[in-house]
């Protein structure tokens, strides 16, 4: 049986931002103080103990996360993924994207970290402190939509709409790349997102719409 | 009331009728007759009188959805809210010999931990436990280590090893009743094979094969799919031990859940409301609260604490039921003039420890002159087939489609007029011919297999039916207050499918008002009754009484707005373009609301028979590529003709035609349940390895509404779309490289093998 949940194999990174902020947080007392730590915050009475290098971090860690422009403070398990930590770990939840696959193939989680697409399903909170994160709640509101959502609107880009956050965000970080993209160029753009509904067709046409759109 | 009505006359009551409408019960349709009242009322009126209807309408709910903001039960997140975990069983069939929570108790976080309903397993995911902690990861965690030992028993989860007369038992032995010994009926016991049911004349049939020029034997074969919606199974339960509880589900049938769920929590009926703003997709696997809702209520209610529990995608793939495969065995003869004369079937329903679902043969579309069936239900240890878009039709539609191109080349007739010539209704035949104008078949491949070089193109084509008729079961309230706000308050769902939007469309087409101008409530249990969104009935069943209560709240404020007006007579006052005009007066909708009473009005309305009806039909062109060095089939275009009586609004039903289309090509070319027959699981229970159609695969769609349809009526179209998808696509596949491919999904594999027999008989 598979087990989605198995430790992420991470290989040995020295990424000297990771250090700095590995350095920086404390062991927080295991497990059980967790739900104190989630629950009431301020009642937190754990001694946060500097981390040897080298020793993996257990308990819970302090982190920041910089996400759509704003400083979010929230405790998470090392294990914690960045997906989790926006949708039950911040208060209050960044909730645009979705949980489906949990293992990096349907693109439903996606977020921008520094400008680049990702996973954020396969992406550790703790590695995503330091970066830049937009989730699809960045991009407009549904009063302000930005040129890709409102693209998607016209289109009919979207049907059960829970593939969509994941779509607008892959082709919102595409057309910066690429303004002027051909049909072929945007189906592969957005090869790494699943839709079950099949807004396949018009999530193309919204991506050459938004793209002329934002030409013109 | 400041204004009461006045007294009347006590009416005539009104003439009653009875009718046959659907009834969904757990996404199968099912016919029952009721009665309702025999009334005129307002009509649709033509197609092209519409204001809104019949237009393209973005959906009211883009823009909550393209932003992030829109709020599915996955995003629900509550004080104190524990998270669930289910624990599942790894074998194709045991019994639990030993269960201990005990360690896994102890972890940190965890709040509960429950046995599940059953100790004899008999599909590898069913549920056994499950566990409520602070966070998913302590869940999962303490899920793992709960202490399960299993006696392992003997299994089979192919359908050719479960036909054989000593294969494993998969369901109980039926248990004698202890007064008379014989099988006590419910319990479910049966052999791996179960007749279900055969109809015709077998003397008859096979008398008329003898005058056949053309006979066809052959077995067709589909596989178990898998809905896959994005927002897996689950629920929010809210509830902290009190006398009330909210559930927030993802579900197709609102009205399913607060009876299931109260049951669960020992409240009344009355004290659970459930809701479901926005969902995940269904696809036919979301009715009532599921396994996963029952241990979600148990935990909260040992917990008295909101739970969370949405599954896993290999949860979700393992044990929310799944699409029936077939096996169906052919043979079908035809006269050299076209006429399909005589057919005999066998089909196999595989449901695993389900019954399973398939459309008895010949399919409906077509006219067989004698046919004899046989059907069966043939189980294996795997997880219950259940209702998935159009259940039972797209595998009894694959087989016979693909069966009547064969017939069609046999006899060297073109496989679109030797469809005309077995269809009965005509509304076939002109969506036939539009579709082949438009898709341009006479410049298909001539010669199946023929011409240079290894990427062959090829062209086929396949129709469907569906019923998509709806029931009196929606509440529908439309209300108008002083300050101009129109509100309709709805019981039913909005899937993803438009609803909301529709519903918006035909109150403010009515009071010639705009989109925005009206606000819905729906998805929510306290919002009256409606039928669960199964068998393509919500838009038939909603829409009659949404126009009623839109036409009653029209009259009732013509009345209001008369004296405003010169006293002219309600039934001569234009509601349009945001004003209501008579006698060359005009007041703007606002201003005239103004004179309303305080409480405003409301509007209740009555499901009219007479503005829906059931029968659509439809047919899909599709055109492939096949490499034949590498057996890759590369769709290049699908062509969708479809009739729905009066399209609520053009633009999303496209969308779900193209739905169809695309759920129907996975089907066709990548979608499979991969079983080990060994261990008896699964291998493919995840996104990784069960390949769904994707942005690369994609055809040119084109989705054709048919005008030609002039029916008032409102007719749902969803599951019609996906059916004809799959038999065009196999139909293409022949017609490009020569070599039928009888087992769905058609991979590279299969298509080089079909390849090399052509060679070797050739």
């Amino acid at each position: 049986m598979s087990d989605e949940h198995e430790p992420k194999k991470k290989t040995d990174r020295h990424d000297p931002s990771r250090r700095k902020f590995l350095k920086g947080v404390g062991v927080a007392g295991a497990g059980a103080a967790l739900v104190d730590h989630l629950i009431a915050p301020d009642a937190r009475a754990t001694t946060n103990k500097s981390i040897v290098a080298g020793q993996p971090v257990n308990g819970s860690v302090d982190v920041v996360l910089d996400v759509n422009g704003a400083r979010r403070n929230v405790t998470v398990e090392p294990r914690t993924t960045l997906l989790n930590a926006l949708r039950n770990h911040l208060e209050p939840a960044v909730t645009g994207p979705k949980l489906v696959c949990d293992m990096g193939s349907c693109g439903a989680c996606t977020v921008l970290m520094d400008g680049k697409n990702v996973y954020s399903c396969l992406v550790l909170a703790v590695d995503a402190v330091g970066k830049k994160l937009t989730t699809v709640e960045g991009f407009g509101t549904a009063e302000k939509m930005s040129a890709v959502q409102a693209a998607f609107v016209e289109h009919d880009g979207l049907m059960c709409g829970f593939c969509t956050p994941g779509f607008v965000t892959t082709i919102s970080a595409f057309l910066k790349k690429n303004a002027n993209p051909t049909l072929d160029e945007v189906r592969e753009a957005c090869k790494g997102n699943f839709c079950r509904c099949g807004t396949y067709p018009r999530v193309f046409e919204a991506a050459l719409a938004a793209a002329k759109a934002g030409r013109t | 009331m400041p204004q009461q009505p006045q007294a009347q006359p006590s009416p005539t009551p009104p003439k009653k009728k009875k009718i046959r409408v659907p009834r969904v019960v757990n996404g199968i349709e099912q016919m029952v007759e009721i009665e309702v009242d025999d009334v005129a009322g307002p009509g649709w009126g033509p197609h092209d009188k519409h204001t809104l209807l019949n237009h393209r309408i973005t959906r009211v709910d883009g823009p909550l959805k393209v932003s992030g903001a829109a709020k599915y039960t996955y995003d629900v997140r509550l004080p104190n809210m524990l998270y669930g975990r289910v624990r599942r069983c790894p074998h194709a069939h045991a019994k639990i010999k030993k269960f201990d929570s005990s360690a896994a108790m102890r972890m940190p976080g965890v709040k509960a931990i429950i046995q599940g309903p059953l100790t004899e397993l008999r599909f590898a995911g069913a549920p056994v436990a499950a566990v409520a902690a602070t966070t998913p990861e302590l869940a999962q965690d303490a899920a793992r280590a709960i202490v399960v030992e299993y006696e392992v028993l003997p299994h089979v989860v192919t359908p050719d090893a479960a036909i054989k007369p000593n294969a494993p038992r998969v369901l109980p032995e039926p248990q004698p009743a202890p007064a008379t010994g014989s099988p006590t009926p419910g319990t479910g016991g049966e052999d791996n094979l179960a007749a279900k049911g055969k109809q015709g004349d077998p003397q008859k049939v096979a008398a008329a094969f003898a005058n056949c020029d053309a006979v066809v034997e052959a077995e067709y074969r589909t596989p178990r799919l898998h809905h896959c919606c994005l927002e897996t199974h689950g629920m929010v339960v809210d509830f902290s031990g009190g006398e009330t509880a909210t559930i927030y589900a993802t579900t197709q049938g609102t009205f399913t859940i607060p009876q299931d769920a109260a049951r669960e929590l020992g409240l009344q009926q009355s004290a659970v409301t459930a809701t479901v703003q926005h969902m995940g997709g269904g696809f036919g696997s979301k009715f009532g609260i599921g396994i996963e809702g029952l241990l979600a209520c148990r935990l909260s209610k040992e917990t008295k604490s909101p739970v969370k529990l949405m599954l896993t995608r290999s949860d979700e793939f393992l044990m929310t039921g799944n699409r029936s495969g077939s096996w169906q065995k052919l043979k079908g003869g035809a006269k050299k003039d076209g006429t399909f004369v005589a057919l005999q079937a066998t089909q196999y329903r595989l449901g695993g420890v389900g019954q399973g679902s398939q459309a008895g043969q010949p399919y409906s579309v077509y006219r067989a002159g004698d046919f004899y069936r046989e059907v069966y239900a043939l189980h294996t240890n795997e997880d219950s087939a259940i209702a998935m878009r159009a259940p039972g039709h797209p595998q009894t539609s694959f087989a016979m489609e693909s069966l009547l191109d064969e017939l069609a080349y046999k006899i060297g007739m073109d496989p679109v007029a030797f469809r005309k010539k077995n269809m009965p209704d005509a509304m076939y035949h002109r969506q036939l011919d539009r579709a082949a104008r438009e898709i341009n078949w006479a410049k298909r491949n001539a010669t199946p297999g023929g011409g240079s070089g290894p990427l062959k193109r090829g062209m086929g084509c396949a129709a469907g039916t569906w019923g998509g008729g709806g029931n009196d079961q929606c509440k529908v309230d439309v209300t108008v207050t002083r300050d101009g706000a129109v509100t309709v308050a709805v019981g039913t769902q909005d899937l993803g499918t438009g609803t909301r939007t529709f519903t918006r469309a035909i109150v403010a087409e009515e009071l010639g008002l705009g989109i925005k101008d009206v606000v819905e409530q729906i998805g929510n249990s306290k919002l009256g009754g409606a039928n669960s969104s199964g068998g393509s009935t919500t838009a038939a069943s909603l829409s009659p009484s949404v126009k009623d209560a839109a036409y009653k709240a029209r009259m009732e404020l013509a009345a209001k707005f008369s004296p405003l007006l010169g006293n002219a007579k309600p039934e001569e006052i234009v509601f349009a373009n945001g004003n209501v005009t008579a006698g060359g007066k005009s007041i703007a909708w606002k201003q005239a609301c103004a004179a309303l009473p305080p409480a405003g009005i409301v509007a209740h309305g009555v499901w009219r028979s007479d503005l829906q009806s059931r029968g659509v039909h439809g047919v899909v062109f599709a055109e492939v590529e096949v490499d034949v060095e590498t057996g890759k089939v590369r769709p290049l275009k699908m062509l969708q003709v479809q009739d729905g009586g009066l399209p609520l609004n053009r633009l999303t039903m496209e969308s779900q035609i193209n739905g169809g289309m695309i759920q129907g090509l996975g089907m066709a070319l990548f979608e499979t349940r991969v079983m080990d027959a060994d261990l008896g699981i699964q291998l493919n229970p995840s996104f990784m390895d069960y390949k769904l159609p994707g942005s690369l695969e994609m055809p040119e769609m084109i989705p054709l509404i048919d005008d030609e349809d002039k029916r008032e009526v409102v007719i749902g179209i969803a599951e019609a779309a996906i059916i004809p998808a799959i038999g065009a696509i196999a139909n293409a596949v022949f017609n490009a490289c020569g070599a039928r491919i009888r087992d769905l999904p058609i991979t590279p594999d299969k298509v080089l093998m079909a390849l090399a027999t052509e060679r070797r008989s050739a």
